[in-house]
């Protein structure tokens, strides 16, 4: 039987995971663009930068900053850390650094025609480099499964649904802390491309600004595996992603899936660097194999 | 934090870049039905386009090319010039890169109704 205490742990932690290991990659795979998701992975290994993501959920707030490089095409690593700040009722607070993570991620399969990419990451959570109250000395080790599908090849009678895309991420989390249990990590979102609606689609002549939005619902979950190792937790986050040309900007609720998960809704929001794009020459591309 | 996010800021919207190209408009439109056949379909994206490498196809509903001659691109536009169009479903199938290198793609349908 795991201890309240590393249940409770565990539960921070799987928060901290999910809402700050690096959102990969925006990415584009045949005429699909997928914004970069930010409670979940998505399955692209590209040059980007996400400064800052806050987080205010459950009497905390997180900011984390995460950066992903590429290697070669389609092989990047991604390096993300966050400032915790919880207030728990009853209990003592918490601030401090949380661990640092690095997940190097690569691309396995894709299809531009079907739209689809199919990647594999490994997240090594670094234990001990955070502050001893927020973030665990033993580190966690994920590997972990990310894939991505637009609907783009539907047919002609399905063509509104067509701007729909699914991403998701399925990891098994390995904690190197004996009384902490092993969980199942299970994420993803669906997205509803506004631009896909208006370049691929159907022009409805939608303004600059609203053409470039795309309504999301995330969801991020956490099961343990171990007997004794308490609840599936998690949330469920609709927002709006808008994509621009160098930024996207993302907002989303956090709603907790059941009680274990959390009692009040909260919020995410993220500012999001399309480092390829801006420094297309430089540092936005892989250091070995790149374009010249 | 706010320090970090101010240059991070200033930074992406100081510096000279390129980004992918993206279709802005299109001519005709997707989805659009028209009552008088376009003499050409032309595509404007957010980025200059490098000509070699970018290229725009139309089809009719059996798979063949209606295009009157080969797909220019200048500055961030691509046209094509058409045949005479009959009535009919057409579809457009594009490929852009711009002039930093990243590639992008995508197709769409229009129809002429008579």
């Amino acid at each position: 039987m795991y201890s309240r205490k590393a249940q409770i742990r565990a539960l921070v932690g799987a928060i901290i995971v999910m809402g700050a290991t690096p959102a990969s990659a925006h990415g584009i795979v045949g005429a699909r663009f997928f914004p970069a998701t930010i409670t979940s992975d998505d399955p692209f290994a590209a040059d980007e930068l996400a400064l800052p993501t806050v987080t205010a959920f459950n009497h905390e707030t997180d900011y984390d900053v995460d950066y992903s490089k590429t290697i070669f095409p389609g092989f990047a690593i991604s390096l993300g850390i966050g400032y915790a700040d919880a207030h728990p009722p009853g209990g003592p607070d918490a601030t401090g650094f949380t661990n640092l993570s690095v997940t190097p991620a690569l691309e396995l399969w894709r299809s531009e025609e079907h739209e689809a990419i199919v990647t594999a990451g490994f997240i090594w959570d670094v234990g001990g480099t955070g502050a001893r109250a927020v973030a665990d000395r033993a580190s966690t080790y994920t590997p972990e499964i990310l894939f991505g599908k637009g609907l783009g090849d539907l047919p002609d009678s399905m063509a509104l649904l067509r701007p729909l895309a699914v991403t998701g991420q399925l990891g098994f989390a390995i904690p190197g802390a004996q009384d902490t249990s092993r969980s199942f990590q299970w994420a993803g979102a669906v997205e509803y491309s506004l631009l896909y609606l208006q370049n691929n689609v159907r022009d409805q002549g939608l303004p600059p600004f609203v053409a470039h939005l795309t309504p999301i619902v995330e969801f991020s979950f956490s099961t343990p595996t171990d007997a004794g190792g308490g609840f599936t937790t998690g949330t469920i986050n609709p927002g709006l992603i808008w994509s621009g040309q160098y930024t996207q900007v993302a907002v989303e609720a956090v709603i907790p899936a059941n009680r274990a998960s959390g009692n009040a809704v909260g919020v995410i929001a993220q500012l999001h660097f399309y480092i390829d794009d801006i420094f297309p020459h430089s540092l936005g591309r892989p250091i070995f194999g790149g374009k010249p | 934090m706010r320090y970090a996010l101010m240059a991070a800021g200033l930074l992406a919207g100081t510096v000279a870049a390129h980004a992918h190209a993206m279709l802005e408009h299109a001519s005709p439109g997707a989805g659009a039905t028209l009552a008088q056949p376009p003499k050409a379909v032309v595509l404007e994206y957010t980025e200059a386009l490098e000509p070699s490498f970018s290229s725009v196809i139309v089809n009719d509903a059996n798979g063949h090319d209606v295009t009157a001659g080969p797909s220019s691109a200048s500055g961030s536009t691509m046209r094509v010039p058409l045949k005479p169009l009959g009535p009919g479903t057409y579809r457009v199938i594009w490929h852009a890169v711009s002039v930093d290198t990243h590639r992008t793609e995508g197709a769409f349908s229009f129809a002429v109704s008579q």
